[in-house]
């Protein structure tokens, strides 16, 4: 799982793109996102899973331990990262306003605006199919199985390759989504901003303890919300110092995480 | 390049006292003597040669030496490196413009604090294990640049100028841009860190660390201090960096905090993997590769970064053990002097 | 009568809704040679585990050598003089059989890092001492010729040995054997007992773990056995081996039995 998150890194350099190329209409607007969507979920999916391929599954064959997939993920992301880069010239990338960001309404203090909107129910929809697909479906118990005892996986006759492909494409359709929403809302892109994320996104796995699809959502939430409220107190600069403190004032007291996991059990 | 490893690994174990004196002598007078190669094949296009072995050359070989105590040695993930490099650096800016102390007498200073920030991360960090470290010492680092960032007396983003280069010593003079004299300031503080690396490991604080490193719980239960000495690899780790930073400081007149980025950090943890943990010559030359190269290729201009991501991740699938991965010489031992 | 090294009063452990120890209380006899056994699951190996701190008990007490072990921390009541193997073995193997048990006995060195990085005399001696030591116990129990060798590339049956002559080089006053036999065959056996019986004369008090009848009965002075948790004999290995109970707990009750 551990390099899950350094592909999710790399992923969100990319997937940026497939946003831009759609144009903004006036109508069948839905029909324009919907394809977006689907098409930055399925490319960034796509991708996760070569680099997993290329970079990843020999060392994994290897047993080479933790240290030589992150590097060689940082290698990747510098990859991925500069090739967008070349080809964006260094240069942030506008998005099409694809909508009118209407205001829907006021929740007592606070305006509602369409855009917002969709991001937050299409999360929570993503979330819920995510979470149905881990727990129900038989994909998601052979990949909750290979995650917690690879070896008993494999005499189980689990096929360790597909399953590690299909985890590796699933987190890179979600990466895909996630994408596509920061581009709708803020509009411009660079290949510069999957680093931030990307750290972002492990540091809520870490808080909502690795190995929880659960914990990693409430791990986003509650980092999103704090980075918020920190910013909003103490100024936009002291936003990611705040964050830290506080995670470490959660790990000390849960050093699993929210939710999490121990990922080394003391054995004996 | 496994022959290599093993065959001068022979060579050495066979000598007797005198004769590794010999060779060590040797080999310290050929890497004295790099910055009079430039102008050959070696050269790099933009930068000076000189300036390259410098910074970055140099530097990350002492930063990798001392990150390898952490992570090679101990088997702890830190992802913050760079910040005991920064607080080097800043000590030696603050006080270099503030009080009147040259950079010798800051050196101390500087790896005190480097050390003591150590003990800061450490103790709370070291509870932690896994991801979790990482994060949290990846955290530290970013926080240290931020702190730095925003704080009025350091200089926010534009950091600190005017930083005094050091005094010279038997009347060598420590001009701005004579390159030669840090590289070999450096490269005794190299020196430095490699007996007190070698030394420490053949000892009771290796044993520790091999152990913490390869099954942590059952070196607890078997009587290693573990904590102890996980605190202890993050402090020699941080002195190291710290002392690394005071240097950079000194040469580079003038430090912001966009020099000690998470970048960096990454950067050092490719040197130590990249060269092979835990071994000390794997990480040296870890180190000189991956901070020649990016300069030596800047030919390649535009795709300069993207040719480096593509090394990492070939040679990590190539040879995940690292460059000179660490094995044991058993072979080579013939017979080991009690020393 | 000999004093007890190591008494067990009344420690239950529970684990969540697990009771994996029910108010057990033992105790072993200096220089004893103690048997635990039972069937699987009956808590062997979590004895071993609070013993050695690994686990905090939920309620009795153990006193080792007149002092409570509660709150010690684990490198400390190794230190005090506990030692164990483990069942699955956990050498350092990327380090050599030597250096395995030399890092074992540095929890008595009064040298440490400081001493050791500038050379302190203290430092060179004790460094000389252990090493010395260490050949000695692994020539003990019969390794000796592995010295040099990496842990990971030594034999199976070297492997366990080299794991016994670990634990020993923390100098403990009790020894905690954990399946020492596992995978051994009956010559290989034969061979461990006469070992162990070594180690007892030599001075160490030895509690032993193990699940081959025989190898037990005869090399230890006393078993207490265990099912379910709780302690259900506590004597000769010729009583218990007769007890009514025990024998119920490996074979179970007979079916018509009501």
């Amino acid at each position: 799982m551990v390099g899950t998150f350094a592909t999710i890194i790399i992923i969100r350099d990319v997937f940026k793109f497939t946003q831009v190329s759609e144009y903004a209409t006036g109508f069948r607007l839905w029909l324009i996102l919907g394809t977006a969507l689907v098409s930055a979920m399925l490319v960034s999916g796509i991708l996760s899973m070569l680099v997993e391929m290329v970079a990843y599954r020999r060392l994994r064959r290897m047993n080479s331990g933790v240290l030589a997939p992150l590097i060689s993920a940082i290698g990747v992301s510098m990859v991925l990262s500069e090739s967008v880069r070349i080809l964006t010239d260094s240069r942030p990338v506008a998005s099409p306003r694809a909508m009118e960001k209407k205001f829907l309404g006021q929740f007592f203090d606070a305006g509602i605006r369409i855009d917002n909107t969709i991001i937050v129910v299409s999360a929570l929809i993503l979330f819920a199919v995510l979470i149905t697909f881990v727990n129900k479906t038989r994909m998601g118990k052979a990949i909750r199985a290979v995650s917690m005892n690879p070896n008993a996986a494999r005499l189980m006759g689990i096929n360790i390759d597909g399953v590690i492909s299909a985890t590796f494409l699933v987190g890179g359709l979600m990466t895909g989504a996630a994408g596509f929403f920061y581009t709708l809302k803020y509009e411009n892109t660079s290949a510069f901003i999957g680093f931030e994320l990307g750290i972002a996104a492990f540091t809520a796995a870490i808080l909502g303890g690795i190995g929880n699809i659960k914990g990693a959502f409430y791990g986003g939430l509650a980092l999103g919300l704090l980075e918020t409220y920190a910013s909003f107190f103490l100024g936009t600069q002291w936003k990611a110092v705040t964050v830290f403190i506080v995670l470490v004032l959660i790990l000390y007291t849960r050093p699993n995480g929210l939710f999490g996991e121990a990922l080394t059990q003391t054995r004996a | 390049m496994i022959n290599l490893r093993d065959k001068g690994a022979e060579i050495w174990e066979n000598q007797g006292r005198v004769g590794r004196i010999v060779i060590a002598a040797c080999a310290i007078a050929i890497v004295a003597a790099l910055p009079f190669m430039g102008g050959t094949f070696l050269n790099t296009p933009i930068a000076d040669y000189e300036s390259v072995l410098v910074y970055p050359i140099a530097m990350f070989v002492l930063m990798a030496i001392g990150l390898n105590i952490v992570i090679g040695k101990s088997g702890l993930l830190d992802l913050g490196y760079v910040a005991f490099f920064a607080i080097g650096a800043y000590t030696m800016g603050l006080l270099g413009t503030k009080t009147g102390l040259n950079t010798w007498e800051i050196l101390p200073i500087g790896i005190a604090m480097a050390m003591f920030s150590g003990i800061i991360l450490g103790v709370p960090a070291l509870k932690l294990r896994g991801d979790y470290l990482a994060i949290i010492t990846l955290g530290f680092g970013e926080i240290v640049r931020i702190v730095a960032l925003n704080l009025g007396a350091l200089g926010r983003s534009e950091g600190i100028q005017g930083i005094p280069t050091p005094p010279g010593i038997f009347g060598i003079e420590y001009a701005f841009d004579s390159h030669r004299i840090y590289y070999w300031t450096l490269l005794i503080l190299i020196l430095l860190a490699i007996w007190m690396v070698r030394r420490l490991s053949a000892r009771r604080a290796g044993r520790a660390w091999e152990s913490i490193r390869q099954d942590e719980d059952a070196a607890e239960l078997l009587g290693v201090p573990t904590f102890k000495y996980k605190v202890w690899a993050f402090v020699l780790g941080a002195s190291v960096g710290g002392a690394a930073g005071v240097i950079y400081a000194s040469k580079t007149l003038f430090i912001a905090p966009d020099n000690f980025t998470l970048q960096i950090s990454i950067l050092i943890l490719a040197c130590v993997v990249f060269g092979g943990m835990g071994n000390i010559w794997g990480v040296i030359l870890g180190a000189v590769i991956l901070g020649y190269l990016p300069d030596r290729i800047r030919f390649l201009s535009e795709a300069r970064l993207l040719v480096f991501g593509l090394v990492l991740v070939i040679m990590m699938n190539l040879r995940p053990d690292g460059i000179l991965p660490r094995k044991k010489r058993e072979k080579a031992i013939v017979k080991k002097d009690a020393s | 009568m000999s004093k007890s090294l190591i008494e067990l009063k009344n420690v239950s452990m529970k684990f969540g809704g697990v009771t994996a120890l029910s108010d057990v209380t033992f105790d072993v006899k200096e220089k004893e040679i103690l048997g635990l056994i039972g069937p699987n699951g009956a808590g062997k190996t979590t004895v071993f585990n609070v013993i050695t701190g690994v686990y905090q008990i939920t309620s009795g007490e153990i006193i080792f050598d007149g002092k409570s072990l509660a709150g010690v921390k684990r490198y400390k009541i190794t230190k005090r003089g506990v030692a164990r193997t483990f069942q699955n073995i956990r050498l350092w193997g990327d380090m050599t059989a030597l250096e395995n048990v030399m890092t074992a006995a540095d929890t008595h060195k009064k040298s440490g890092l400081v001493s050791g990085l500038f050379g302190f005399p203290i430092s060179r001696r004790e460094e000389k001492r252990d090493k010395a030591r260490a050949q000695e116990l692994l020539d003990f129990i019969g390794i000796g010729e592995y010295s040099d060798r990496l842990a990971k590339n030594l034999p199976y049956g070297v492997q366990r040995r080299l794991e016994i002559a670990r634990a020993m080089g923390a100098e403990p006053k009790l020894l905690l054997l954990d399946e020492p036999a596992a995978g051994f065959n009956p010559a290989e056996k034969v061979e461990l007992a006469a070992t162990i019986r070594k180690i007892r004369d030599a001075g160490y008090t030895v509690l032993l773990i193990e699940h081959d009848m025989s190898l037990v009965m005869k090399v230890s002075d006393r078993v207490v056995v265990l099912d379910f948790g709780q302690k259900i004999a506590d004597d000769s290995p010729r009583k218990v081996q007769d007890d009514k109970r025990v024998i119920e707990a490996y074979l179970g009750v007979p079916e018509d039995a009501s």
